[in-house]
Order: C-alpha cells, then structure tokens, then sequence
C-alpha cells in the first residue's frame, strides 16, 4: 500500500493565511495540519505528498522536521491555480510516473480526521474501494461535499456537491483504491482532472463495489475561516495552549485560545483566538480572530477576523 | 520623477500665466501703449513679487492634487478663491513699495483674466499631464480589490477621464468570470495580492471583500502603497458621505437628505 495525500492547492478562501503558506501546512492547535494525518498513518506505509512548486521548500521543511523517513515531498511544477493538473490529473500522473501498483491509500491534505487509519484499514475487504464518510447532520452542509447513498456499509450513489442532497453523509477526503480500480482513475481523471470525487461515481458506473468507512469521531475540511475556527475549538476546547517562548500576561480568556511561539499577549481579553508565531499583543480586545505570524496590536478591538503577516495596527 | 518634472513644470508656468493676466489686464485697460502716467514697469514687478505668494494660496487649496479635476466645480471655486487673494496682494504690494493706489477697474481685469488665464491653463495642463502620467510604464499604476458594478464604473471612469491613477490588475476575493474589465485584466483572487503588488503598484482601490479592509491596508503599509476605500464597500452608495472630524477622530457621515443650505452648519 502507498499513501497519496493532495496538498496542492492554493486555498484561496483562506486568504490571507495561505498567503505564503499551503493550507495543509496550517497550524491547527499549534500542529501542522498535515501531520495529523502523516502521523496516523502506519509506518510500514511509504506517503507522497503532492503539492506544487510555491509551497515545495515549505513542505520539504517540514517534512525533515517531522522526520519520518518514508515521506515523500513530490513537486508539481505549477505557479498558479490555474496552471494546476487539478486533483485527480496529479493522481493519475504519480500512478502513472512512479509505476504504481499497489494499493492506493488517497487522502486530502486540508482534512483533519478523528478516526483512526488503523480502524479505517482494517474495515478494508480484499478488491473492494472503501471511501471514509461523515454524518454532518444537515442537508444543507451537505451540499459542499461529496455524498454518499449508502445501504449499510455498501455504497449505491455517489453525487458530487449535489444542489439537492438526498443525504447528509458525506465523503470525508479518505479512500483507499485497490490496485484494480487504478487504471479506471487514469482514464477519468483524462477527462475530469479536477473531480476526484467523480472517480467514485466512475467506479460504481461500471459496476465496481464500494464500501463505506462511517465514523463518528471529529472531522473538518479546512476550507474556510470558519471552519478552521471550528476546528480549532474542538481541538483546543475550553482552554489556553502557549508554545515555547509565548506569554500571557495580565489577561482574560474565553473559548479556544492558542499562542504561538515567541508571543507575547498583555492586558487583553482573548476569546476563541488563534496567534501564530513572534505576535505582540497589547491591551486588545479579540474574538474570533486568527492572526498570522509576526503581527503587532496595540490597543485595538478586533471581531472575526484574519489578520495577514506582518500586520501593524497600533492606536494612536 | 515624471510626476515631479510634469509638476514642476506647471507651477513654473502657473507663475508665468499668473503674470502674464496681469501685464493683459495692464494692457487692456491702459491700450497697447507703456503708459507714463502709469509706468509698466513697476505694475510688473509687483505683479511678479505677488506671484509666488499666489502660488502658495493656491497650493494651499491642494489644486494641483493628483485626484483633483481641474473642470470640477469646487476646483473653480477654489482657482477663484485664490485669485481674489492675488489680487489683493497685488494691490497692498503696490501700496507697500510705491505707496499709491490705482484704477479699480484695473484690479477688476486683473481679477477676471487671472481666474479664465490660469482655470483654462490648469484644463489644457492636466490633460497633457494625465496623457504624460498615464504613458507605459504609468507612473501611478493601480490595483483595483473587487468586482462589483460600482468597480466596473470606477475602472471606466478612471480609464475615459484619463485619470493619473491608471488601473493595471483586477483582483476579487472569490475569483470573477470576466478575464479583464474595460481593458483591464482580471488576475485573479487575493492570493496573486503580493505578487501584483511586487510589480510596481502605487495606489490599491478597494472596491469590494470588507473583511479583508485590514489585511490590504496591512499590505499597502509594508509596500508604501496609497490606500483607497469606496464608501460602496460600507453599503453608501447615494454619494452622499462626507468625512468630517468628531473632536479631532475622523469619522465618515451620512446624513439625511435635507435643505442645501444647512450643509454648511451641520
């Protein structure tokens, strides 16, 4: 088996955090979101991550950070959304490149999953796709995702962010494709580069089985700020995480707070904020708010917001 | 550089024209004659002395904003202000060095002439200083955040008007079909923001996408880029705003329709 996780885009919702940075290499609760998943993954299974030229030495950082030694940083050679192979066509093209024939373990980079892979693989039955799904509990929700028509654990339907879902169990970014089904991925992802979640429509098109993964635990699809609010609120939970080198002084907080490395917070009201690294924070109101590395505020109130790097707001 | 130059180059003539009314008014209220009852020379001299001070009075009144039009309303106003003070200048100048008054009428022309002379010479001058300013490379290329009907007619208005801010890229926050708008092109959503912005950008005009006001203003700070925000953003579209200063904190005001008048009380 072979884990392929995308992580490719250019996440332009979440603007402007990924500004200069992918969004699988997010911190989500001071950990990039990424290793949530790397981590999870079985050691004996070798993991290519796809992602394009801007965010390679980003991604080749971290990867000798986390220093894992079967991961693999592949490069594809795009500068921009719209030079993009698209999701499927990098897919296709690894499979292709890199001969693979094992077992396919595909994942999305800007999902956090709380289930774990072990569970998830072992639901696995020989030659059968499995594909991990989610209850989100409302149609409308639904309507963003793929969903999932499924009688027990067989799946009979597949629709692609449907206008009108007939479900709201959705498909969570996490298949695992037999070697078998892998030609049928090539040939579609020809004619739909960028529809991955097509490709299960494909595959129960011509009368491949599918089976579904249910879980109950947390999942997120980062796509938005927020969602990764979201997130970072049930990760965090009712509580302060301060990295190495951060303060927090003389200050109230509510909700999910996390302060980055080398922080430093004083006479501020914090609640459901999220600083990264080397910020200064004095005498601010916050709330809901995401503020990227190296930004300065002084006396300043701020709701729902995401600040950029290097931002300076000080009240004169 | 271009700008400087182009700016030095009408306030130098600004002075010349300034003068220039003034030896006309002589002329057309004396006759094509240097009168010995009321010699040239000294009229001039004051004339030029006055000139500079003119200058300063119209400066003052930010006429020679790169965001000014010349044709508007309020530009006249303020062209005419200044004169007024010139020619009073002028006329405690003279009364200073030679200690003498003069022909009413005189003042009158000098006035009148003044005003037309330098209104019809800020009119020609922009035009050339606009077509010069707006050559490639611009000098003032601009970037314009956000597709909406009021950004289409921002960008149009600002291409037929010639204006020095000449709009070079199109960003929208969530991405637009059109691939370019009245001959500007489109480049994409904000994550192309630091890229367009590293090709020269002098002014940002933020049409749209409220929430990333901080963020854009947090760019054009660390670029040095002039910052613009159309009050359509805020929902005020009826061109009604003004800003106005609340014990010294600027504050944006629109109030209710009301008697014309009253704008110069509330």
């Amino acid at each position: 088996m072979h884990a392929f996780i995308l992580a490719g885009g250019f996440a332009t919702r979440l603007w402007p955090l990924t500004e200069k940075r992918a969004k699988p290499l997010l911190p989500l609760a001071g950990v990039p979101l990424i290793e949530y998943l790397v981590r999870d993954i079985p050691d004996e299974i070798p993991v290519t991550i796809s992602t394009n030229a801007v965010f390679k030495e980003a991604f080749e950082s971290w990867a000798e950070h986390f220093g894992r030694s079967n991961v693999e940083i592949l490069i594809e050679d795009v500068q921009s959304d719209d030079q993009k192979l698209g999701a499927l066509g990098a897919t296709a093209q690894w499979i292709t490149d890199a001969k693979i024939d094992d077992d396919v373990l595909l994942l999305t980079g800007d999902n956090y999953c709380g289930f774990s892979f072990d569970a998830f693989l072992a639901a696995a039955k020989n030659d059968t796709t499995l594909i991990a799904v989610h209850d989100i509990g409302d149609l409308d929700k639904a309507k963003a995702f793929g969903t999932v028509i499924a009688d027990g654990s067989q799946v009979n339907g597949f629709e692609e962010k449907p206008k009108e879902p007939k479900t709201t169990l959705v498909n969570t970014g996490c298949s695992l494709l037999p070697n078998s089904v892998l030609p049928i991925l090539i040939d579609h992802a020809k004619e739909h580069p960028d529809n991955v979640g097509g490709v299960f429509e494909e595959l129960l098109n011509r009368g491949k089985a599918i089976e579904c993964f249910s879980f109950s635990e947390a999942w997120f699809d980062i796509g938005s700020f927020d969602a990764y609010i979201e997130a970072t609120k049930e990760l965090v939970g009712d509580t302060v995480i301060k990295e190495s080198g951060s303060s927090l002084d003389s200050s109230t907080h509510n909700g999910s707070v996390v302060i980055g490395a080398h922080s430093k917070v004083s006479g501020s009201d914090l609640t459901d904020v999220v600083i990264f690294e080397n910020c200064t924070i004095e005498d601010c109101t916050l709330s809901n708010c995401v503020l990227d590395k190296g930004c300065t505020l002084r006396g300043i109130d701020l709701t729902g917001k995401m600040l950029r790097e290097g931002t300076k707001l000080e009240k004169k | 550089m271009r700008y400087r130059s182009l700016l030095s180059l009408w306030l130098l003539t600004d002075l010349a024209v300034f003068v220039g009314s003034y030896a006309a008014a002589y002329f057309l209220r004396v006759g094509l004659i240097l009168s010995t009852d009321f010699p040239f020379e000294p009229y001039i001299t004051v004339a030029a002395i006055t000139s500079p001070l003119w200058l300063i009075v119209l400066i003052t009144t930010r006429t020679f904003a790169l965001t000014r039009s010349q044709s508007s309303f309020r530009n006249l106003a303020y062209i005419i202000y200044s004169s007024a003070v010139g020619t009073a200048l002028f006329a405690l100048g003279y009364y200073f060095l030679y200690g003498l008054f003069f022909s009413r009428m005189l003042l009158l022309y000098a006035l009148v002439i003044s005003t037309v002379a330098i209104w019809i010479w800020h009119l020609l001058y922009s035009k050339f200083q606009r077509m010069m300013l707006r050559k490639d490379p611009p000098v003032f290329p601009t970037l314009i955040v956000g597709v909406t009907r009021e950004s289409r007619e921002l960008i149009a208005k600002l291409n037929k008007g010639l204006n020095p801010l000449k709009p070079v890229a199109v960003l929208d926050g969530k991405g637009c079909k059109d691939s370019e708008i009245d001959g500007v092109p489109v480049r994409g959503k904000l994550n192309k923001l630091e890229d367009v912005l590293g090709e020269g950008i002098t002014h940002l005009i933020q049409c749209s996408d409220l929430e990333q006001s901080l963020n854009l203003l947090s760019a054009c700070r660390q670029k040095k880029i002039t910052y613009m925000l159309l009050p359509s953003v805020l929902g005020i579209v009826e061109r009604d705003e003004k800003v106005e200063s609340l014990e010294g904190q600027p504050v944006t005001m629109v109030g209710p329709k009301e008697n014309a008048l009253m704008w110069f009380f509330k």
